[in-house]
């Protein structure tokens, strides 16, 4: 009986904490996959998502362009004749609010993944790996699944519900 | 703890840029000085042909952009953009902070005036929101606002360029690097 109602009030504690949301973003600024996990942050309807996944695409290009130290990154010499590059500038990778926290990891094949937890969620990077390694494992893989298109893949809803529940839970 | 600044944007409530000020000036490395050095530290030994790569040109240096005028639109559409989406998402009340890539961090304040201020710095830096607050209040409000002599809206930083502002500036500035 205390367990329960201890265990009630724990995930009624979590319901605005830890991993709020996640947005996938392909390579031409589409929005292909968005879950919403608490109500930490604003229902949106779809074309909202939509508008925001385009949007955030294109401020992530121009955060590329900002760097004040390009003068130095363009100054690749080559070494020994083999064109020594750089890393290409990153764009945008956390972004923080007075009321959340977003991290966004572009995949080398510009896939965006953005989480959006609260400030105070640590191992983010963590968690995002893990977001990634299910996408692999249970998109990317699926036979019927068209690379660019909107994921609609019932394991990667089911695992990816799980894992951000085990973790939302742990705090 | 010392912080690398970079720059710092000022924009009112039109939009427009009102002020600008780098202290962050890459110095251009000698093109001479660099393949020895790098050759020697970076490279593992693969055996590489030199009759190749003495062939091989480095590629001519790109015409520069107007840089000072091209970033201060693109800082403003990022941080715009950026608020709305903060905004959006997480209520009326929500206030855009900073963001970070790996080359940079920007740090944003807006007071209630729509007067919006952009502060980059290196990506390791702490949170620069009360830096950015007591350049509103000491500087902005002492020099700019109380000046009997400058205008209301500063049209093409009129009335913001005066010394007492960018002296102080400069002095703050420079006290956290």
């Amino acid at each position: 009986m205390w367990s329960v109602a201890g265990g009630r009030e724990r995930v009624a504690m979590s319901e605005n904490r830890g991993i709020l949301a996640l947005i996938v973003i392909n390579k031409a600024g589409g929005l292909i996959y968005n879950r919403t996990f608490g109500d930490g942050l604003n229902q949106l309807n779809t074309n909202d998502y939509l508008v925001l996944a385009g949007t955030f695409h294109g401020v992530h290009a121009i955060t590329t362009r900002l760097s004040p130290l390009k003068q130095q990154q363009a100054a690749s010499i080559t070494a020994d004749g083999i064109p020594s590059r750089p890393d290409p500038p990153s764009g945008l990778e956390v972004l923080e609010s007075e009321n959340f926290r977003l991290q966004c990891f572009n995949t080398l094949t510009g896939t965006k993944f953005l989480l959006f937890t609260d400030n105070l969620q640590a191992n983010v990077d963590v968690a995002m790996r893990k977001v990634y390694d299910l996408y692999a494992d249970y998109v990317t893989k699926n036979p019927f699944y068209q690379l660019e298109m909107p994921i609609r893949c019932d394991t990667f809803d089911r695992k990816l519900n799980s894992y951000i529940r085990e973790i939302n839970n742990a705090r | 703890m010392p912080v690398q600044v970079y720059s710092l944007y000022i924009f009112d409530r039109h939009t427009e840029c009102i002020y600008s000020k780098q202290w962050f000036q890459p110095a251009a490395p000698a093109p001479s000085a660099l393949p020895s050095t790098a050759s020697d530290q970076h490279r593992p030994a693969n055996g590489t042909d030199p009759a190749i790569t003495a062939v091989e040109q480095p590629p001519p240096a790109k015409p520069r952009r107007n840089k000072g005028g091209d970033d201060a639109k693109l800082i403003f559409g990022t941080v715009f953009s950026l608020r709305n989406m903060v905004r959006k998402l997480g209520g009326d009340d929500d206030a855009f902070i900073s963001f970070r890539t790996a080359q940079y961090k920007l740090h944003y304040y807006e007071t209630p005036t729509n007067l919006r201020f952009a502060l980059l710095t290196e990506p390791g830096a702490l949170s620069m929101r009360n830096v950015l607050h007591q350049i509103y209040i000491n500087l902005w409000v002492e020099y700019v606002v109380k000046n009997p002599l400058s205008p209301v809206e500063h049209k093409g930083g009129e009335g913001v360029r005066n010394e007492m502002f960018e002296l102080g500036l400069d002095k703050f500035i420079r006290g956290l690097m």
